[in-house]
């Protein structure tokens, strides 16, 4: 058929061109530049997506901490009126034991000291009359006669007093 | 990454690419099959296989249309390749290079011709890509659509129609009066105007074209240097530089390495630059905002 000549002009082929340029260029935008362009626009969306829930989880957790950390405030609160209310009821407690037993010993020392009082007059008694009997024996043996006891109370009365407070005076 | 790929995916990855590589073989078979044999050295336009009458002229369908078909039926496989499997979660190696693709062009023509031609990108990308492929058709043997003048006239003229729609954005009166800009100057403007899309025509047409000359002529020149260097050897070795032209092997192929590769894609990126720069300046965009606001203002008042 033989060749072109090297310039040469030829309206149709320049149509036959111009309208290929159209047609690679519909291809290119629809093949290429569409599905990319969607995919990218899906890519954002997404990463947009995840950024949001991040944000939101972000908030959330953080929401909760400071939830948590109110409650934990509380409770730090509580427990420490309830240490306080415990000490105080022990403070109570223990001041209640502790009178209680004062009373108690003061009772008992009470009671010991009036016995030893008891004791003693006792005693002091049993002495006095032993001494009482002792000398008035003494006496008659002495005397070679019976001591009225009744005569000679007053007598006795009075020494006994003596060795009495000589007593006192020696404790 | 090593997610697994169904038996079907494969199976559309394998007949996409052999869409993109069916029409090159195509392409060559054809070549081989209308080439006559010759051993003349010849420069010449397109080999014409059919002619179809036509009103205005007869319309030969020459090698460059041809394959300008095919180039751009293995185009739309690479764009159904690159964008097969697209997720936006599930990354491939494609993906990535689609991505890169679209996202180079958008960013260049968003620096280039600003946000109000960000529907360009795609035509940007798709001169770009039919320029430097019809060049690189060399480098498998086939006559490159872009060493005809009328495929790269019809590119510049669809470029100089979209310049002209553009400088009509503001009405056939702005368009008119933006060649009296200096007023001494309005022949000049209009010649420029027209000079715009038969130089980007000649550039790109008359670099391919050079490139194929010289390689002819050099081809020519190392088989003949061949013959004169080791013809006069004596017995069957004088006799093999006519049928083996030995020094065609290998030199040819470093101004190949030019001509074909780094020659084809530059002017494929002259190409695309130009059209963006020629596009984004034909658009009156002071004035266009200007016109807007008016017409903004207008309906207000009659709202």
């Amino acid at each position: 058929m033989g060749n072109l000549e090297v310039i040469s002009i030829n309206f149709w082929n320049i149509v036959i061109s111009l309208c290929n340029l159209l047609l690679i260029f519909l291809i290119v935008k629809k093949f290429l530049y569409a599905p990319v362009h969607k995919m990218l626009a899906e890519r954002k969306a997404k990463i947009d997506g995840d950024y949001t829930a991040a944000a939101k989880a972000k908030a959330d957790a953080e929401a909760q901490e400071a939830a948590y950390r109110q409650k934990l405030d509380g409770a730090k609160e509580e427990a420490d009126a309830l240490i306080k209310a415990a000490v105080a009821d022990a403070d109570r407690r223990s001041d209640e034991i502790l009178s209680e037993a004062k009373e108690k010993a003061d009772g008992i020392l009470r009671r010991a000291e009036t016995e030893a009082d008891l004791e003693m007059k006792k005693a002091e008694e049993g002495i006095k009359t032993e001494i009482v009997g002792v000398s008035a024996a003494l006496a008659e043996k002495l005397l070679g006669r019976e001591i009225h006891e009744a005569d000679h109370r007053v007598l006795i009365d009075d020494f006994l007093s003596e060795v009495g407070n000589s007593d006192d005076q020696r404790k | 990454m090593s997610k697994r790929r169904s038996a079907s995916f494969i199976l559309v990855d394998v007949l996409l690419i052999l869409m993109i590589l069916l029409p090159l073989f195509c392409g060559m078979v054809i070549k081989i099959l209308t080439t006559p044999p010759t051993d003349e050295i010849s420069i010449a336009g397109a080999q014409i296989y059919f002619i179809v009458p036509m009103p205005l002229q007869d319309m030969p369908i020459t090698e460059s249309q041809v394959n300008s078909w095919l180039v751009i039926l293995s185009l739309l496989g690479v764009c159904l390749y690159l964008t097969h499997g697209l997720s936006p979660t599930y990354e491939t190696r494609r993906q990535h290079f689609a991505e890169m693709i679209v996202e180079a062009t958008d960013n260049m023509v968003n620096s280039n011709m600003g946000a109000y031609f960000k529907a360009f990108s795609p035509f940007i990308c798709a001169i770009m890509a039919l320029s430097a492929f019809s060049s690189l058709l060399t480098l498998i043997g086939l006559y490159p659509p872009t060493s005809d003048l009328n495929v790269v006239g019809g590119w510049a003229l669809l470029v100089f129609f979209l310049i002209t729609y553009y400088k009509f954005k503001c009405g056939p009166i702005h368009y008119l009066k933006s060649f009296a800009e200096p007023p001494a100057l309005t022949p000049l403007n209009v010649i420029s105007e027209i000079a715009t899309p038969i130089s980007m025509a000649f550039r790109h047409y008359g670099n391919v074209l050079s490139g194929s000359v010289i390689s002819v002529l050099l081809a020519a020149a190392l088989g003949g240097l061949s013959v004169t260097l080791f013809g006069n050897l004596p017995g069957i070795l004088g006799k093999l530089p006519q049928v083996f032209p030995i020094l065609r092997v290998g030199i040819p192929a470093i101004l190949s390495l030019y001509f074909d590769i780094f020659s084809g894609c530059l002017q494929a990126f002259i190409f695309a630059m130009l059209t963006m720069l020629y596009v984004a300046g034909a658009f009156p965009a002071e004035d266009y905002a200007r016109k807007m606001e008016k017409i903004k203002n207008k309906n207000k008042k009659t709202n």
